[in-house]
C-alpha cells in the first residue's frame, strides 16, 4: 500500500469513527444541556449553550439541586435521594447475590455431571438462559399475586430478589464460561495440597474467576440499574427506584423536559462512570480465559 | 513413610473399563516406577493412589491402611502433576508454600523449607515470579518444588522431568535419586524415559491397557521379560524380535520364515515346528565367528559405538557394537547371536519360552 492510499484508509476508518462517537455520545449530550434549558430552548430546539440559548438552573432547581437550592429544604431532592438510594440498594444488592449464587452453580454445572430428569448439564445450562426469552410482561400477574401474598409488594428486598432472578442466567452463563477454563488440575493439585473441596473453590477457584465475577457483577449492577418493568409494578412509594421515578415526570401538565432532563443525567451519571473507570475490567473478565 | 498396595484395582469411565484389575505391592521406602505406552493408564493409576479419581473395584492402601473413601487431603501424599497444574495467581514461592501453609506449619518454618527446594531446583532466582513468566522447564521445576518442600507418606510423580533439556534432565535425575537416599520416601514414577526407568527404580512396573505386564527390578526386566510386550518395551535401542520356528532334531535351533538357521542354546520339551518368536538384544551380537549373514542397510556410528541396521531374510534387525565397522549398504555383515542371551517367546501366547 503506498502513503497515500494508507492515509485515506485512515481518514475513512477515523472519519466513520467520528460520526458514530457522535452518534453515540448526541443523547447523552442532548440530556445533559438540556436540564439546563427552559421551555422556550427546547421547543424551539436550540443545541449550544451560550451561542443559542443561556444555560438556567430550572431544571436541576426543581430538583433542589441548583447551586441556590441546595442548602435550602427541598422535597423533591428527599425523594430523588430516596429514589437514588434505592436504586443503588437494589442493584448492588441482586448483583452480589446473583454473583455468589450463581457462582455456586456454575462451578457446580461446569465440574459436576448432573440428570434431572432428562436433562443433563447442557439442557440445565441452556433452561437457564432460555429464561430470558421469556417476556417479563406474562410474569407480571403471577407476581403481583406471589408479592402481594408473601408481603414483598413495594420493598427493597422484593425488588432485590426479583432482579437477582433476572440477571442470573446471564451470571451462571459467564461463570460457567469462566469455570471451564480453569483445568480441574489446578483443583486436584489443591486437594492434595491439603484443601477441602470448598477450600479448593474459595482458595484457588474463586481468585482465578475474579476477573470474570467483577464482569459478571458490573453487568448485573447495569442490568438492575435500567430496570423499569419490575420497579414500576412492584413498588410505589417506599421501594421505587429511579427509572420510574424519570418516567414519571410526564405529568398531566405535559412533559417538564428540564426537570425530566436533570433527573436523566442523575441516573445516567453512575453508569457513566461505570463505562469510563470500569469497562476495562469487564472487557478482560470477558474475553481473557482465566488461565495462562 | 508407608507402603502402598494396590490390590486387583479396576477403573471403568462410564461402561468403558480403562484398568482391568491391577494389583501392584510398593513396600516402604521404594522407589517404583510406572512405564507404559501413552494411554495405558498410568496417570489414572497414580490418581486413583492420590484419591483424586474413586476406583471402581479393589483396594488401595497405603501403609496397611484402606484409603479407599478417603480424600486426597488425608492421604498425606505429594503429587507431580503431568500438566504441572501450578496456581497462576500465586508466586513461586507461595506455589511451592500452599501445602505447608495448609498444614499450618510456622512461617519461618515455610520460607526454610521453600528456599532449601528453590536450592536444589536451581530456583532461587525466581521465587517471586508468577507462573506465566516462566518457561516450561521452569515451570516443570516449579512443580517439583511443590512436592519436595513436603514430607509425605508417599510421592506420586507423573513425569515430572518430561519437559527438561537433556543436561538438566540428568541434573534432576540424580537429585531426585539422591533425595530419595536421604528421604528414604515412597515414591511412585511414571516415566515414559527408558534411562529414567532404568538407572532410578528399584522396580519397575511395566503397563499396557490397563494391566500389568511384569513388574521387577531394572536388571529382571532386561534379562528375563516376560512376554514379547516387555521385551519390546524395555531396552533402547529396542530388542530384535524374528518371526519363525522352533527347530528340535537333536540340537535345538530356530528357523526364521526366510528359513535362516538361527542358534539355540535348548528349547522346551515338544515344541518342535511351534511357530515362536527369537528375541535378541542389539548388544548381543558378536561380530565374525558362526554368523548370519546380515545384509546391512544404514550404519549410524555415534563415536563410541556403531548401530548397524540391517536385514535378515526379510526381517529388520538392528546391532550396536562396540568396534568400528567399515561396511557398506548392500555388503553382508556377519552377526552372530549370542545364543545364552536368547528369548524365546511363543508366537501365539506372547508368553516366554525359555
Ligand atoms: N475422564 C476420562 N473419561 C474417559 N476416559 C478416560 C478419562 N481419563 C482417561 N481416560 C482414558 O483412560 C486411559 C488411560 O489414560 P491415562 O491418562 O491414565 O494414560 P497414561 O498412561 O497416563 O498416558 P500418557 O503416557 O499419555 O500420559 C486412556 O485410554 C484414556 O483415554
Ligand atoms: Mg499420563
Amino acid at each position: 500500500m503506498s502513503d497515500t492510499q494508507r492515509i485515506t484508509v485512515r481518514v475513512l476508518v477515523y472519519g466513520a469513527l467520528i460520526i458514530w462517537t457522535f452518534v453515540s455520545l448526541f443523547p447523552i449530550y442532548w440530556t445533559l444541556t438540556t436540564s439546563f434549558k427552559t421551555a422556550v430552548n427546547v421547543t424551539q430546539g436550540h443545541l449550544i449553550p451560550w451561542v443559542d440559548f443561556i444555560p438556567d438552573w430550572r431544571g436541576w432547581r426543581s430538583l433542589g439541586l441548583s447551586p441556590d437550592t441546595i442548602g435550602q429544604v427541598s422535597t423533591v431532592r428527599e425523594e430523588f435521594l430516596k429514589r437514588f438510594a434505592n436504586s443503588v440498594i437494589a442493584s448492588l444488592g441482586a448483583a452480589a447475590l446473583a454473583v455468589v449464587i450463581g457462582s455456586l452453580a456454575a462451578y457446580g454445572l461446569s465440574r459436576f455431571d448432573y440428570k434431572f430428569g432428562w436433562m443433563r448439564n447442557k439442557d440445565i445450562s441452556f433452561f437457564f438462559l432460555s429464561q430470558l426469552i421469556l417476556p417479563p410482561v406474562v410474569l407480571a400477574m403471577p407476581f403481583l399475586v406471589l408479592y402481594k401474598e408473601l408481603a414483598l409488594l413495594d420493598t427493597r428486598i422484593g425488588l432485590i430478589l426479583v432482579y437477582t432472578l433476572m440477571v442470573l442466567p446471564i451470571v451462571i452463563w459467564i461463570m460457567r464460561d469462566q469455570f471451564d477454563t480453569i483445568p480441574i488440575e489446578l483443583e486436584q493439585a489443591a486437594l492434595v495440597d491439603g484443601c477441602s473441596v470448598w477450600g479448593a473453590f474459595l482458595r484457588i477457584v474463586v481468585p482465578i474467576a475474579l476477573p470474570g465475577m467483577v464482569a459478571a457483577f458490573i453487568l448485573s449492577v447495569i442490568l438492575c440499574w435500567n430496570e423499569y418493568f419490575f420497579a414500576a409494578l412492584l413498588t410505589s412509594t417506599n421501594a421505587k427506584t429511579l427509572p420510574v421515578m424519570v418516567a414519571s415526570q410526564t405529568g398531566s401538565q405535559g412533559i417538564s423536559w428540564w426537570s425530566m432532563a436533570a433527573l436523566s443525567t442523575a441516573a445516567i451519571a453512575p453508569l457513566v462512570v461505570i463505562g469510563v473507570f470500569l469497562e476495562r475490567y469487564i472487557v478482560k473478565g470477558l474475553t481473557a480465559g482465566a488461565v495462562k | 513413610m508407608a507402603s502402598v498396595d494396590v490390590v486387583d484395582v479396576r477403573k471403568a469411565y462410564g461402561s468403558q473399563e480403562v484398568i482391568h484389575g491391577v494389583s501392584i505391592g510398593i513396600k516402604d521406602g521404594e522407589f517404583v516406577i510406572l512405564v507404559g505406552p501413552s494411554g495405558c493408564g498410568k496417570s489414572t493409576l497414580l490418581r486413583m493412589i492420590a484419591g483424586l479419581e474413586p476406583i471402581t473395584s479393589g483396594d488401595i492402601r497405603i501403609g496397611e491402611k484402606v484409603v479407599n473413601d478417603l480424600p486426597p487431603k488425608d492421604r498425606d501424599i505429594a503429587m507431580v502433576f503431568q500438566s504441572y497444574a501450578l496456581y497462576p495467581h500465586k508466586t513461586v514461592a507461595e506455589n511451592m508454600g500452599f501445602a505447608l501453609k495448609m498444614r499450618h506449619a510456622p512461617k519461618a518454618e515455610i520460607e526454610s523449607r521453600v528456599r532449601r527446594a528453590a536450592e536444589i531446583l536451581d530456583l532461587v532466582p525466581y521465587l517471586s515470579r508468577y507462573p506465566r513468566q516462566l518457561s516450561g522447564g521452569q515451570r516443570q521445576r516449579v512443580a517439583m518444588g511443590r512436592a519436595i518442600v513436603r514430607d509425605p507418606k508417599v510421592f506420586l510423580f507423573d513425569e515430572p522431568l518430561s519437559n527438561l533439556d537433556a543436561k538438566l534432565r540428568v541434573q534432576m535425575r540424580a537429585e531426585i535419586k539422591e533425595l530419595h537416599q536421604r528421604l528414604k520416601t515412597t515414591t511412585v514414577y511414571v516415566t515414559h524415559d527408558q534411562v529414567e526407568a532404568m538407572t532410578m527404580a528399584d522396580r519397575i512396573v511395566v503397563m499396557h491397557d490397563g494391566i500389568v505386564e511384569q513388574s521387577g527390578s531394572p536388571l529382571e526386566l532386561y534379562d528375563r521379560p516376560n512376554n514379547i510386550f516387555v521385551a519390546g518395551f524395555i531396552g533402547s535401542p529396542a530388542m530384535n524380535l524374528l518371526k519363525g520356528k522352533i527347530k528340535l532334531n537333536g540340537k535345538a535351533s530356530f528357523v526364521t520364515e526366510d528359513g535362516i538357521d538361527l542358534p539355540l542354546t535348548s528349547a522346551p520339551q515338544g515344541s518342535d515346528g511351534r511357530p515362536a518368536i527369537y528375541g535378541i538384544r542389539p548388544e548381543h551380537f558378536a561380530l565374525g565367528g558362526e554368523a548370519v549373514k546380515a545384509e546391512v542397510s544404514v550404519l549410524e556410528p555415534t563415536g563410541s559405538e556403531t548401530q548397524v541396521f540391517a536385514k535378515v531374510g526379510a526381517q529388520k534387525i538392528v546391532g550396536v557394537f562396540r568396534e568400528r565397522i567399515s561396511a557398506k549398504p548392500g555388503e553382508a555383515l556377519p552377526m552372530a547371536p549370542d545364543p545364552k542371551l536368547v528369548h524365546l517367546f511363543d508366537k501365539e501366547t506372547g508368553l516366554r519360552l525359555n
